[in-house]
């Protein structure tokens, strides 16, 4: 569960990013994040994965207060969260299987359970006959499906998405969303920011609508209700 | 802090593959740090065989006090008590010149000096007691005591050489302390630009390890062995140097004529030293040096 209390987010240039959010986001959600460019966006998705504190208010990640945690347990609150990217993040010196493995051997997961644990995700993904490419051999679609592949090998509650279909075409957008509903549907929490209207209209969510800082609205199974 | 041998070995090679990457930065520093720990190593010759060297000299240091001509056994053994009784002396024996003689021919070998001396059966020696201190610092008020006594001639102890040579020793000391200080300092600031680099390198690898949750020790790691390799690495050279060139020293030195004194500290004993304290040294510039990029440039 994620909730937050008056939340603020100032930045060092004086920016005010996020001023006095409420919300509360329980296990198994999946929610759509959206609003203008510079709403304050991805500000909202970096305070979920503590890459970012907050000015002022209360971040509660499973009900571990993301502030007051000593920086060494950081990490695993971490651990809980999954997070994937419009640009994919992935290693270009690893290949696909490589990538996700080095998700688990940061935790120092056994090295036994590893491999089919890795398999296993890849296949969930439909790439384990790709396992051995580069990310330069991978499509855009197919480099963030190893990108979810290594979000959710460590078996997040979260999943975290910074618009993960903004740099794809509509046809593997929908693969990816697929992929995340199905993901969804296994009982882990999805949260992603997204401009795409065709998707929030189509595959309908609860919509969390940011503008200025400000959550203007909050619908289940909402629509997009922007013109981009 | 418990680490799998599985996670170790992960950082070794890391650390291998972060020296591997910037070969040319790499190579740089481990030959400041060759540089530092050369002059290090030598310093820390000079300074353990002065150490070495004073020692044996305390070790030998003694008050000979010469008996007047004529004293009666009696009264040498009496002499010989009143010395016995005092607190400052740690030893003290009786030499008549005969076994004076005796001995002085064994330290000098019987050379013509010594045969000339004693060619007509003759004894120039006097008759002498030897005194050893418990301090060497008592040694002259010691020796002032016992001038005083009657019976006794004259008295003799080398007057001040232990003195400056241990003073001297010290300062030596000081100075290398801090040359290598200095020297330590520059080289583990190469060694913390090196590692500087190779955070730079990986930054996406870092950053995507922090977003999975790894560990901050586990981020760490390979850096500090990253230095550490550069240290022991860096260490290797100069340590053989100083040890081959000690050897031809002592073998030059020990081979020629011998002042008894003089004897360097032996191969064995001095390579242990040396070798160890320069590795030591080494790691410790290393670790030093990811500990400063570390804390400035890596960012978790
Ligand atoms: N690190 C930062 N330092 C200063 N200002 C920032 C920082 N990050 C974001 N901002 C500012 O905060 C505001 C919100 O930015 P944010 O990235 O959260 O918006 P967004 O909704 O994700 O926008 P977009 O849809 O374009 O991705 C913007 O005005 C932005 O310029
Ligand atoms: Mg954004």
């Amino acid at each position: 569960m994620i909730e937050m209390h008056d939340v603020w987010k100032v930045y060092p240039n004086g920016v005010e990013a996020l001023r006095g959010i409420d919300v509360r986001i329980d296990q198994g959600e999946f929610v759509y994040i959206v609003g203008p460019s510079g709403a304050g966006k991805s500000s909202f998705i970096k305070l979920m994965y503590r890459e970012e504190k907050p000015t002022h208010g209360v971040v509660l990640i499973n009900g571990v207060n993301v502030k007051r945690v000593r920086d060494w347990k950081i990490p695993h609150v971490r651990r809980k969260i999954g997070v994937v990217f419009q640009d994919y993040k992935l290693l270009p010196k690893m290949t696909a299987y490589e990538n996700v493995a080095f998700a688990m051997e940061a935790v120092e997961a056994p090295k036994r359970r590893i491999k089919p644990r890795v398999e296993e995700v890849l296949e969930l993904v439909g790439l384990l006959d790709r396992k051995n490419a580069y990310p330069s051999q991978l499509s855009g679609g197919e480099q963030q499906r190893v990108s979810i592949a290594r979000a959710i090998v460590n078996n997040p509650t979260f999943i975290i998405a910074d618009e993960p279909t903004g740099n794809l075409d509509p046809e593997n957008s929908w693969d990816i969303m697929y992929l995340l509903e199905e993901i969804n549907k296994r009982g882990t929490t999805v949260v992603m920011a997204t401009h795409n209207k065709e998707i929030v209209n189509t595959l309908r969510q609860r919509v969390i609508a940011i503008e200025q800082g400000v959550i203007v609205r909050d619908e289940l199974g909402g629509e997009y209700g922007y013109e981009d | 802090m418990v680490m799998k041998i599985e996670t170790l070995i992960r950082h070794i090679k890391e650390a291998y593959r972060g020296i591997q990457r910037n070969v040319a930065m790499s190579f740089a520093s481990i030959s400041a740090v060759a540089v530092t720990l050369f002059v290090f190593g030598i310093f820390l010759i000079v300074a353990f065989n002065m150490r070495f060297i004073s020692n044996e000299l305390e070790k030998q240091v003694a008050i000979t006090a010469s008996i007047e001509e004529g004293t009666s056994e009696a009264q040498v053994q009496q002499l010989l008590q009143n010395i016995q009784a005092d607190p400052m002396q740690k030893f003290a024996e009786y030499v008549p010149k005969e076994e004076g003689l005796k001995q002085m021919k064994e330290q000098w070998g019987d050379t013509d000096f010594i045969q000339d001396l004693s060619e007509d059966g003759s004894n120039p020696l006097p008759d002498v007691i030897r005194v050893q201190p418990k301090k060497s610092d008592d040694i002259e008020k010691l020796a002032q005591k016992i001038e005083k006594l009657p019976n006794i001639e004259s008295v003799d102890y080398g007057e001040g050489v232990t003195e400056r040579l241990l003073n001297f020793s010290g300062w030596v000391r000081n100075l290398v302390f801090l040359f290598g200080l200095i020297l330590a300092v520059v080289a583990s600031f190469l060694i913390s630009n090196t590692i500087k680099l190779t955070i730079h390198n990986r930054q996406r690898e870092i950053e995507v390890m922090r977003l999975v949750g790894a560990s901050n020790w586990f981020i760490r790691w390979p850096f500090f062995f990253e230095g550490a390799f550069i240290g022991i690495v860096g260490s290797i050279f100069p340590i053989l140097f100083c040890l081959l060139m000690y050897q031809a020293a002592l073998s030059v030195l020990n081979d020629g004529a011998t002042f008894g004194v003089f004897k360097l500290m032996p191969m064995l004993s001095l390579s242990l030293y040396v070798a160890g304290s320069t590795l030591l040294l080494g790691i410790i510039i290393g670790v030093l040096g990811s500990i400063i990029s570390v804390r400035r440039f890596l960012k978790i």
